[in-house]
Parts: structure tokens; sequence; C-alpha cells
């Protein structure tokens, strides 16, 4: 969800509340960690911009590892500037608690690295810190290289908050209903990760019903004319995976926060055979593989011509 | 709250700081000693505007400090490369809750230092970095001022658009409101910050209606003939309406009435008070701040004196006063501990002043402390006579007066000098004080205020017990009978002693006057060879 959806559901829920602000997580690091703070560190500089794409060298340290020679300070190393700022000052953590009683942290799981270690002090401070995110779908990581942490990336960000729920910091409320997808599609979706994530099963909500609701298998030969009957959203992993099929597909990565009645979805080798023969996915494929199943609100069809043993029906055109 | 004032660069400020006192803050110094100036750089650097205008429209050579100028001047003509002189104001705030928003260490001090603040900088603006060097070519005292960029930042490197609503500031300025409009832009804002949004939406809303009904009843009669008139060129019917664009808001048509009288008609000792009294008297108990300038001017004695106490009734805990001033009385009734004086670049704050100290000045509001402050070096006599006697043994000795060389004779006239002494102290100031010893020996007169006396920068001259009392008898004792006889004209009938002691001041002129030769009693002529070294 982006920020523009979140203030106009803030506005239409929660009235005009002016003492209410809407940022994303880098904003936040740059207005309340870096911007007032980076004298702690680099005592002559100041934040002059904000490199989204660029990366320092592999082996900068000091300066250059958070900036470049204009003082734009680098997004893949911002969380690690940030909680080392904090680090530095106690004046950091004090003002935050003046200006901010409350923090909402929307899709959670996405934070990546020094993040953590962040957000570990705020659970720790005087803010009340509330979040809600599904790890299921950590695929946005905020520092896709950065090696920090690597061990609670992806779903593994679950283990993360149950030892903290077990240190007493915070308290977990699974959310277990979809409003969204049909049973079929979330029953689904449960399977994708095995029961050793201990993740709770999904109940469904959506009861609609139209002419083609459910999971389906579907054999490349049929994919055109499925495709003209249905016009599903078709979704595959990236630019690089189902060069054999010519659709409009979109990426799964790209779709996250989205819904579309109908997803097909172009399969990658591991998913093949997590189908076939229920290989279990390593996480962040499955969380890649999650985002897109459960972006279908009806029906969702995956493409595969082997089914293995695979119990999902197969979907053929109906001969007339 | 205002912890520490940082100029740089602005006007004559080169590099200025003053440490402000929680509460009360007294600007004293002489004329051009920056009192306007720094209650300008710091409504500056509150508002990001000065006088309600865009700084950079204002913006003119004139506001960089000349030195600074002349420096860069003198270096790029020395072949080195310098950077253009900038200006900077930074307002160091208390690190209170409230302020935290403020708060960050994008300031100057050293080492890093995180606390609530707000800066203003005017620099070369980088992206005129070819007219800049075009400029360089050639240049001269009168900077380029077309190419400078302005910011105004909190601390923590915000860029400000308003003022932050946790810092109200009232700026009562000793001009009195002379325009047709009748509200000038400090009262202007006064009022507004004095009224709550939903008081001023109701009073827009009001004048609004007032408006419409104008339209719909007085000129609805004209609008009826107007509207056969046919004036316009596409035959589209004219009428007149009030004017409903927000040029014409309650802003500029409402004004405080005194006693029925329109505030801009009011004196102008009424206009002041009405001014203090809305900016120190708000509904919300913020932090605030509340300048005002030279509030003695326009107003009677009396008046001052009401206007005072209204400013010690309403000074709330959580308000931080500046007052510059010319006028001891002020001074003295707000109170000395709350000075600060400012000579050009420099200022000094009174330290550690005794409060009972304070109050004794307080009930003698009439004396002069300004002039012991604002004095180069201080001498102080006790009377009118010693006075007059000791700057003829001034010139004497040095050939030049007192007065030429930086020296002030000050008669105490009664005036406890251990209190004297006391502010010279705390002040930091040269003195050499004189008294009589009136029977009493110089060491036992000493002791009450030897706590005060260094023998570098002050100290005590009184004449021995057994050359006289008091300056008359030294006198003689010094210069013989006969020879003040002949320069004062006085017949060997009448007694000596007696005659000096009944005409003091009258005889010291004789004496100052004369071109005969005076022989200082010994301790004059230390002090005043102390005073000239101190």
């Amino acid at each position: 969800m982006n920020q523009q959806e979140i203030r106009s559901r803030l506005a239409s829920q929660a009235g005009d509340s002016s003492t209410l602000e809407v940022m994303g997580w880098y904003t936040f690091l740059l207005r309340h960690f870096a911007q007032p703070f980076l004298r702690f560190k680099f005592p002559k500089d100041r934040v002059k911009g904000f490199d989204f794409e660029g990366r320092p060298f592999e082996r900068a340290v000091g300066r250059s590892r958070f900036m470049d020679s204009g003082n734009r300070l680098y997004a893949c190393e911002l969380g690690k500037l940030a909680f080392e700022l904090m680090e530095a000052t106690p004046a950091l953590l004090h003002r935050l608690e003046c200006i901010y009683d409350e923090i909402l942290i929307d899709e959670v799981q996405d934070l990546a690295g020094f993040d953590w270690e962040i957000l570990e002090v705020l659970l720790g401070s005087q803010i009340d810190v509330r979040m809600v995110g599904d790890v299921r779908q950590a695929v946005l990581s905020t520092n896709p290289r950065g090696k920090k942490n690597k061990k609670f990336s992806y779903a593994a960000s679950l283990e993360w908050f149950r030892d903290r729920e077990a240190d007493g910091l915070l308290t977990i409320a699974y959310a277990t209903i979809t409003y969204r997808c049909r049973s079929e599609i979330a029953a689904f979706s449960d399977t994708i990760f095995d029961a050793s994530w201990g993740f709770p099963g999904t109940t469904s909500e959506n009861f609609d019903e139209t002419e083609h609701d459910g999971v389906f298998l579907l054999h490349t030969q049929h994919v055109d004319e499925y495709v003209d009957r249905y016009r599903p959203q078709c979704l595959r992993h990236s630019v690089n995976s189902a060069k054999n099929l010519n659709l409009d597909f979109q990426n799964f990565k790209g779709v996250k926060g989205a819904t579309f009645d109908r997803v097909l979805i172009a399969p990658t080798a591991n998913i093949e055979s997590f189908i076939k023969k229920g290989t279990n996915l390593e996480a962040a494929a499955a969380a890649a593989f999650y985002v897109a199943v459960t972006r279908a609100r009806q029906s969702l069809a995956i493409v595969i011509d082997k089914v293995g043993m695979s119990t999902l029906p197969v979907w053929a055109p109906q001969v007339r | 709250m205002i912890t520490r004032i940082h100029i740089r660069g602005y006007r004559i400020y080169k590099d200025f700081n003053l440490l402000p006192n929680p509460k009360m803050n007294i600007l004293v110094g002489g004329n051009d000693a920056g009192k306007s100036t720094l209650m300008e750089a710091v409504s500056l650097a509150l508002n990001g505007r000065i006088g309600g205008r865009n700084v950079l429209e204002e913006l003119n050579p004139h506001w960089f400090n000349t030195e600074l100028v002349q420096e860069f001047l003198a270096q790029r003509a020395a072949g080195r490369k310098p950077a253009l002189p900038e200006i900077l104001i930074e307002l160091y705030l208390r690190d209170d809750d409230e302020l935290q928003v403020l708060c960050g260490a994008v300031n100057t001090a050293v080492p890093t230092h995180a606390c609530p603040g707000v800066f203003l900088r005017i620099y070369p603006n980088e992206e005129y970095q070819d007219m800049l060097d075009d400029w360089l070519k050639a240049p001269n005292a009168l900077l380029p001022v077309e190419y400078y960029a302005c910011e105004w930042r909190s601390f923590a490197d915000r860029e400000l658009t308003k003022r932050p609503r946790v810092l109200s500031v009232a700026t009562i300025d000793s001009r009195t409101v002379k325009s047709s409009a009748g509200v000038d832009y400090h009262l202007r804002q006064i009022l507004s910050d004095h009224l709550e949004t939903n008081e001023k939406a109701e009073i827009s809303l009001g004048f609004r209606t007032v408006k419409a009904s104008m339209t719909d009843g007085a000129l609805a009669t004209v609008n009826r003939r107007f509207s056969a008139l046919g004036a316009s060129l596409q035959a589209e019917p004219i009428a007149l309406a009030m004017d409903q664009t927000s040029r014409t808001s309650w802003e500029s048509v409402i004004t405080p009435h005194v006693d029925n009288v329109p505030f801009s008609m009011a004196g102008q000792g009424q206009q002041a008070a009405i001014k203090i009294s809305l900016a120190m008297k708000r509904h919300s108990a913020k932090a605030k701040i509340v300048m005002i300038e030279e509030p003695e001017n326009h107003l009677s004695h009396t008046s001052l004196s009401t206007l005072l106490e209204r400013v010690e009734k309403l000074a709330t805990d959580d308000q931080q006063l500046f007052v510059s001033t010319h006028s001891t009385y002020v001074l003295n009734r707000l109170g000395l501990n709350a000075l600060h004086l400012l000579s050009r670049n420099l200022v000094s704050k009174i330290t550690e002043l005794d409060p009972s100290t304070v109050r004794y000045f307080q009930r003698l509001p009439g004396y002069d402390t300004l002039r012991l402050v604002l004095a180069r070096k201080v001498v102080l006599v006790e009377g009118p006579s010693d006075e007059i006697i000791f700057e003829k043994v001034f010139y004497d000795l040095h050939g030049v007066t007192p007065m030429a060389a930086g020296v002030d004779v000050i008669s105490m006239r009664g005036l406890a000098l251990a209190r004297c002494l006391e502010l010279c102290a705390a002040v930091d100031k040269p003195v050499a004080v004189m008294r009589d010893n009136d029977g009493i020996e110089p060491a036992e007169l000493r002791v009450a205020v030897v706590k005060w006396l260094d023998g570098k920068k002050r100290e005590l001259f009184i004449g021995k017990v057994s050359d006289g009392h008091t300056l008359e008898p030294q006198l003689i004792k010094a210069n013989g009978e006969a020879h003040l006889r002949e320069v004062l004209g006085i017949t060997d009938k009448a007694d000596l002693v007696t005659w000096m002691t009944r005409a003091k001041t009258e005889g010291a002129l004789l004496i100052a006057e004369s071109n005969k030769a005076l022989k200082a009693p010994a301790y004059m002529r230390e002090a005043a060879g102390f005073i000239q070294n101190a």
C-alpha cells in the first residue's frame, strides 16, 4: 500500500487529523536521524540529498560509505548510518520520544538489515510501536545487498518477532482472515510455506461466486484460449522467466499490494517442482510466489504441462 | 527560550555571541552599539522574514559586515581565494520537550552539540556560480546579493516555511502607528497571535456577512439604477459590490480602540502600552519571547513608570524578555542583574550581583547607573567639589581632560560606595574611588569594600587623617593657606576652612578656573595616576 493510499484512507477513517504524519521509512530515517544528527559522525557535513540507486564502493569506509561527493546519502546504507547515529547520541531517541506518541509501521516485513536494530531500540522506547505486515510477503527488502541481519530477512523475520515476544518487548496478533482471496486460493497459499514455519491457516471471507472460481493448472497449449476467455492478469517471476509465453506480464515483486480478479502465473522451475513433487521452496522464493498467488480474488491458473502428484484440477477448454 | 544568540557577518556583528538570561534581558549600549541590530537579527531568525517581508527581497550589500567584506577583498587582492562573505544567525533554544522537533546538530557549536534551535543563513547561490565567478574577476565592497540565497531551517536541518508553532514572539518597537491603515505589521502580528484560530474564523465570517449585507442593502438601490446604465462593452449589467477578496480581509480594517478612540489616534504612550499588554497577555502560556525596543521613547516619566509596572506584572516564568534601552530608569527598575552591555561586536553580561544591590538600585531608579556602565573607566567621588578638583588634578597630571581620556568622573551623592563598587566589579569596569576619611583611619574604611578591590582595576584612595577629614583641609594642607587664599581671593579675616566648607562647589570652581598652580592632595594624584593605567 503506498503512502498516498494510506493518507486517503486515514483521511476517510480517522478524519483530517493534523497530528498524523505519513512518511516512507527512508524519509523517516532521513528526517529524524540523518539530517539532524549527521554531525555526530561527520562533524563538518550536512545531508544534501538522497541517492536511491547508487551504492558505495564495496570496501568504502568512513564518509564515502554513506554518501557521495555531493553529500547525497546512499539509500542502501541509510539504515546503518541511522543506527550508528542513534548509538552516537541519546538526543536522537529523546527527540523522537518528544515528537511522537505512537509510530505505526506498515509492511514491516520489508525492513532489512539495520532497520531491525532501529526497530528494536524503538520497541524499548517510550513510543508505542504498532506494526502490521505479512512476513510471507517479505520480498522487497530495503537493503538488498546488505549482509547485516541476513538471518532475519524474508520470511524468517517472523522468528525475530517471536524472539522479541518471548522477551516481552511486543505481542503478536495473527490476522488470518482474507477478504480478497476465495477459500480455494487461500487454502493453496497456505501450502506454500511448510508446517515448520508455524504460520496459522488463512480463513476466507470472500464468498463471491463467478463462472470460474478456484485454483487450476493449465497446459501451455491452452494458455491462449484461457487468456482469451478469462482475461487474467499474467504474472512471472522476472523478465528472464517464461520467455516461451508471449503474454502481457507483470513481475511478482511489482504487484505487491495489488488486487486482480483473475491471475495467471508462469511458474519458475522451483515452483513447478513444488507443484509436481511438493518440494519446499526456499524462503525468498516462497515469499515471492506467495505474493503472486494472493493477488487473485476469484481464480488462479498456473501454467504447467506435467502435473505430477498435484491434485489440483486441470483446466481444459470444453469440447463443444 | 533562547539560550544563545550567535550572529556572524550581519551588519556590525562580525562574530557575536550572547547568552541571554532565562527571563529578563536588558540590552544597553551607546549609540551604534548594535542594540536594534541585535533585536532585528533575533526577529529575523525567529520569523524568517524582516518586517513581514521576504529576506531576499530586502537583502542589500549593507547587510554584510564591512570588516569581513574588507578582509575578503584584501585576501582576493593578495591572490588568495577566500569564500564569499556569508551571514549566519543562530538561535540556540533550551532543551525543552516541546521544542524537540527543532532539535539537531546542524549548528556551529564545537564539539558537535544537539539542541533545539533555528538558523537563518544568507550565502552565495551555487546555481549562479558562473555569474559569481564573473563578479569575482573585479570584486568590490558591494557584494552581488542578486546571486545570494537564503535558507531558514531548524537545527534538525528541516526547512522552515513559517515560524514554528512552539516559538511565539512579539516585537514591540518604539515606532508608533501613524499610517491610515491603523495597524502596523508588528501590531497586526501581535493581534493575530493573540486571537485563537476559532475566534479569527468567527471574525472573518462575520466580516464577510457584513460586507454581503452592504451589497444587498445600501448598494442594492444604486445597483438598480446602474443596471439601466448600459455602461459596459457587451451590455452586461454592471453593479457595485463589496470586495470579498482577501485583499480586504478583516485584519486591515479592524483596529484596537482605546476609550472609543482608534488606536492610531491614541497617544503614543497609550499605543506602546496597548502593544505590550496584547503581546504579553496571551491565552495560551506557550514558550514566548517578547522584544521591547526602547520603551522610554515617547513616554512621559509617569507613563514609563506605569508601563514598566505592567511589563513586570505580565511577565511570567516562561516568558523571555529582551528590552533595549537608553534609560537608566528602565535599567534600574527592571533590574540591573539582567543587564547586557553591548559595544559593537562585544557583549558583557552582569555576573553575580547581590540581590540586595539590585533592589537597592530598583528603589533609586533615578541614579545614573547606565552612565557608570557605559563609561570606559570610572572615577567615583563623593560630590561635585571633588569632581571639579579631580578633573583639574587629572588635567595637570596627564595634559588631557578625564573625558578625553575615556574616564567618566561620577559623584555618588550619598550613594553607598560598596554598591557602586559591586556594580563596577560586576561589569568589570576599571574604577578609582575617592572618599573623605571623616576622621577614620583609611585602613579601617577599606575593610568594608576590600573584596571589590584588586589594586589593578579597582582601588580606593583616601587622604591621611592627619591631613584633614575632608577635601578642603586636604587642599589647604597640600597648598598652604596663603596660596589658597590668593587663589580664592579670601581676606585674612575669614576662616579659610569654614569658608571652603560652606562654599564647597563655588570654591572648587574658583580653584579649577584659576590659572595659579594647584598642588593635588597625594591620594587624589595617586587616583589620577591609577585610573590612567587601569
